[in-house]
């Protein structure tokens, strides 16, 4: 009793057994679920990656046939869109510390969160079990473009119910979030004095209430094609498969920013936190993740360009695209004015959120070269699109997702990692990343074609280089995975606020008590970032 | 050790609004799920408009309409019940959702009489007289069966919810205090009834 | 119901946070006591939806030469319908102004999706 009585009780230890993790109501225990589950799919995806990169080391078939090698890089693409990244940041961390960070002790909507994880459980096994019936995985790519998806003989139904299972964890997700935000702030906490984690969920939540039930409605169209005949997109019933691709994208390019928002949230966290400094630019920052949202409603068609749309949209398409990079640097510019004359902490959390700004504008400044219609009617469909989009999701939303990990590590399991392995982790894991997806945008630029197992001899150097990168990258991850593994069976104690953090999951124990707080949470004087022993200018 | 500190913005209080609000937000997904329906109509129609209009002489405006003025009858009834809950009559309130569940069934079996005809007549994607159709009209026909499939099964849903509902009241669950599951049900039942209004003309009055 | 929660309860999309501030403060204490939709009011909305089903068919079947006004009148009078659902029967004129304003966003950003698709295919 007396060893009971002196261990403190917190949301790991308060159940046992699965039956309290599977049907727990608790959104920490529901975000870990989700971290637990969506890493489980990431390595997945990882493993076919790194297939991808096998095949790609020679010119030629070297492990796999033309066909397989379709089947993997679309398996590849839907886990890691579907199952890992639309769901990483928010879903985890989101779900773990958005009402922390709001001071109060759940989400609004508690039994919908944990209805929207065993959606996501039922849509994940769904995407598998392509593996073992009715054709094989689809072959199509995760963009499911008719009519090839209607005629192909691989399962493509499973693949697109998978999809729009997941899509509707989503949504959930998302709709639990605007409610918790607009019903359970702590007392005095207005929007504007919300951390601006919590402003980058609640713009990602809109996106994914609004944009996600097209693709839910395109992908079921597939679906009833392939099943009933009801042919919309059948080009010998009139139908018009560009329609598809607008319908497509309508949903599919905003769902980039319920990948990458998120990830900026996080970033706008960790910034301020490692600099100890008032976060330069509040408001701009907060109000241009809804911006983003906004914009990024209206620029769908830049995936378009070549797909025969008309030239007129094509410009106009275009324009908007560039719109979206005003709100994006505003966030950049923001985040190095923070950190300029902050006392900086060169944490394992701050270089990953500092790699993510390296990346991401990489991948940013590409995107306005695709963005460009002149340009991308060149580099479209190339190996310039795959480094460019892995530039921004890996790179950038990949990066942030290991920093949120890093910097919440401590909070979540009140245990603490080897300081010294994260370095080294990272340090591969940024080189890695590097040497994997750079050699990809000069390739692009030669005009080396996506989505073939082989290519011409010229390329063999840079895709050899490429794949090295990938092997790097490879270790980088499972020493990072090892570390906090370690870090986990045993590593020391973490204190409550390790690292000086003054959003309000700071100011409760490592890991949380059951309800999160066992005394009334206090807003810092003056604003979220408002850090007392802050320098004045 | 024991004492017990509850938030004042506790997540695990019953709060009504947050219900509500939740609700709203579903029915926006769900008015863009059938969006993306209606935009697709809105091509095809603007791509073959005289197929169109030959191919909804098939359908009989007579039962549309009278399928119509049933759902609108079953929002009004949904209605009244969410009043009469409100007020404390349970008793009426049940009573007004049982005419609602019936209103739906009548929809169901009209739809079902109408959709056989089709199949008689071999409309149905694949059937020979569907072959024959020329492009325009066979998308007609693609578009009449998935969203008024789509909207059947809503009715379904939505007649299912309110059984519940019932249930819930019967046994004092939803009550004069606590009626949020009722209206999140008429509200869902009202959004059944919304995009019928649109697809009533869409399909039934575009000649 | 829950007095701690008075000062949370801001309907309000962030962009239009500062102005309506004042003004959502009164829609709290407004919101207490839930209003009741009386059966007469019910009915009314009723009668008024059926005399316009019965409206916009008999144009249709009476009308049929006029063609595209026919179409547009059909879909301007089930535009009216909706609307008087949504209002009436779904409660939003009694609601707080914040379920109007987002509905009308929702609407909004569907209708910017129907004309930049539509667009495309009038120009191509």
């Amino acid at each position: 009793m007396t060893a009971i009585a002196t261990q403190q009780i917190n949301y790991l230890n308060v159940k046992k057994g699965i039956w309290s993790w599977i049907f727990t109501l608790d959104h920490k225990r529901i975000g870990l679920l989700y971290l637990y589950s969506i890493s489980t799919f990431f390595f997945v995806g990882v493993i076919l990656g790194v297939l991808m990169r096998l095949e790609l080391f020679n010119p030629g078939r070297d492990i796999m046939e033309a066909k397989t090698y379709n089947q993997v890089f679309t398996l590849h693409g839907v886990i890691m869109i579907f199952l890992f990244i639309i769901p990483s940041i928010p879903a985890s961390f989101g779900n773990f510390f958005l009402p922390i960070m709001l001071g109060t002790d759940d989400v609004s909507l508690p039994r919908l969160n944990l209805l929207s994880w065993w959606l996501y459980v039922i849509g994940a096994l769904f995407a598998l079990s392509t593996l073992v019936f009715g054709g094989g995985p689809a072959d199509t790519g995760w963009t499911f473009y008719a009519p090839y998806s209607v005629k192909t003989g691989t399962n493509v139904s499973m693949s697109v119910m998978a999809a729009f299972v997941l899509g509707f964890s989503s949504i959930l997700t998302g709709l639990n979030f605007i409610v918790t935000i607009h019903r359970l702030r702590t007392p005095g906490m207005t929007f504007n004095k919300m951390p601006l984690f919590a402003w980058a969920l609640y713009a990602t939540s809109w996106i994914q209430v609004l944009a996600t039930p097209i693709i839910g409605i395109t992908l079921l169209m597939i679906v009833v094609e392939r099943v009933f005949g009801i042919g919309l997109f059948d080009p010998s019933m009139g139908g018009d498969p560009i329609l598809y691709q607008h319908l497509f994208w309508i949903y599919s390019h905003p769902a980039v920013y319920i990948m990458a928002l998120p990830a900026m949230g996080v970033v706008s966290e960790i910034i301020p936190t490692f600099s100890q400094r008032t976060i330069f630019g509040y408001k701009p920052i907060a109000y241009s993740s809804m911006a983003i949202a906004f914009v990024g409603y209206f620029v769908w068609g830049h995936h378009m360009f070549t797909s025969g749309m008309s030239g007129s949209a094509a410009i106009i398409f275009s324009i908007l695209t560039f719109l979206v990079a005003i709100p994006t640097a505003i966030k950049v510019f923001n985040w190095l004015a923070t950190l300029y004359k902050g006392s900086i902490d060169i944490k394992v959390p701050l270089l990953f959120a500092l790699a993510f700004i390296f990346n991401f504008l990489i991948g940013g400044l590409t995107g306005l070269v695709v963005g460009a219609l002149a340009v991308d009617v060149h580099v479209h469909d190339t190996y310039f699109v795959v480094g460019h989009f892995h530039y921004v999701m890996f790179g950038g939303t990949g990066f942030a997702f290991f920093g949120a990990l890093h910097y919440w590590f401590p909070k979540i399991w009140g245990k603490m990692y080897n300081m010294t392995r994260a370095y080294v982790a990272f340090g591969l894991l940024f080189i890695g990343f590097n040497i994997l997806y750079f050699p990809m945008l000069i390739l692009g630029v030669m005009g080396m074609p996506r989505r073939y197992y082989d290519y011409l001899p010229q390329f063999h150097t840079l895709n050899q280089i490429s794949t090295i990168g990938s092997w790097i990258l490879v270790v980088g991850l499972l020493l990072m995975i090892y570390n906090l593994i370690e870090g986990y069976r045993k590593g020391p104690k973490a204190a409550g606020n390790p690292w000086h953090g003054i959003t309000l999951e700071w100011q409760t124990d490592s890991p949380p008590p059951l309800h999160n707080f066992d005394k009334m949470p206090e807003l810092p004087e003056g604003g979220p970032y408002n850090y007392p022993n802050a320098k004045s200018e | 050790m024991n004492h017990h500190f509850t938030l004042p913005n506790s997540g695990h209080n019953y709060d009504a609004k947050a219900s509500k609000m939740g609700m709203w937000l579903f029915l926006y997904t769900e008015l863009i799920l059938f969006g993306g329906l209606f935009l697709v109509y809105m091509v095809y129609r603007s791509l073959n408009q005289d197929a169109f209009l030959l191919a909804s002489f098939n359908l009989n405006v007579w039962m549309g309409t009278a399928n119509t003025i049933v759902l609108l009858t079953s929002s009004m009834t949904v209605a009244m019940a969410i009043s009469a809950l409100q007020k404390g009559d349970s008793k009426k309130s049940i009573f007004l959702l049982w005419m609602t569940i019936l209103a739906a069934l009548f929809f169901l079996v009209v739809k079902y009489f109408e959709w056989s005809a089709k199949f008689e007549h071999g409309l149905f994607p694949g059937m020979d007289h569907f072959n024959q159709l020329p492009n325009g009209e066979k998308l007609y026909f693609n578009l009449y069966f998935f969203m008024t499939g789509l909207h059947g099964l809503h009715v379904i849903v939505g007649g299912i919810f309110i059984v519940i509902v019932v249930f819930k009241i019967k046994s004092g669950k939803v009550n004069k205090d606590r009626y949020q599951l009722l209206e999140n049900s008429g509200l869902y039942w009202h959004l059944v009834d919304l995009i019928w209004i649109y697809l009533f003309p869409l399909f039934y009055l575009i000649h | 119901m829950a007095p701690g929660r008075l000062n949370l309860d801001l309907f309000v999309p962030p962009i239009l946070f500062n102005s309506l501030k004042m003004k959502n403060q009164h829609s709290i204490e407004e919101s207490h006591a839930e209003h009741i939709t009386s059966y007469r009011e019910h009915f009314g909305t009723w009668v008024g939806l059926i005399l316009l089903t019965l409206m916009t068919v008999f144009i249709s079947v009476f009308g049929a030469d006029l063609r595209t006004i026919t179409v547009a009148t059909a879909l301007l009078i089930a535009s009216v319908k909706a609307l008087v659902v949504a209002y009436y029967f779904m409660h939003l004129k009694y609601d707080p102004r914040i379920y109007r304003v987002l509905i009308t966003i929702v609407m909004s950003l569907f209708t910017v999706f129907l004309i930049m698709v539509i667009l495309d295919y009038l120009t191509r």
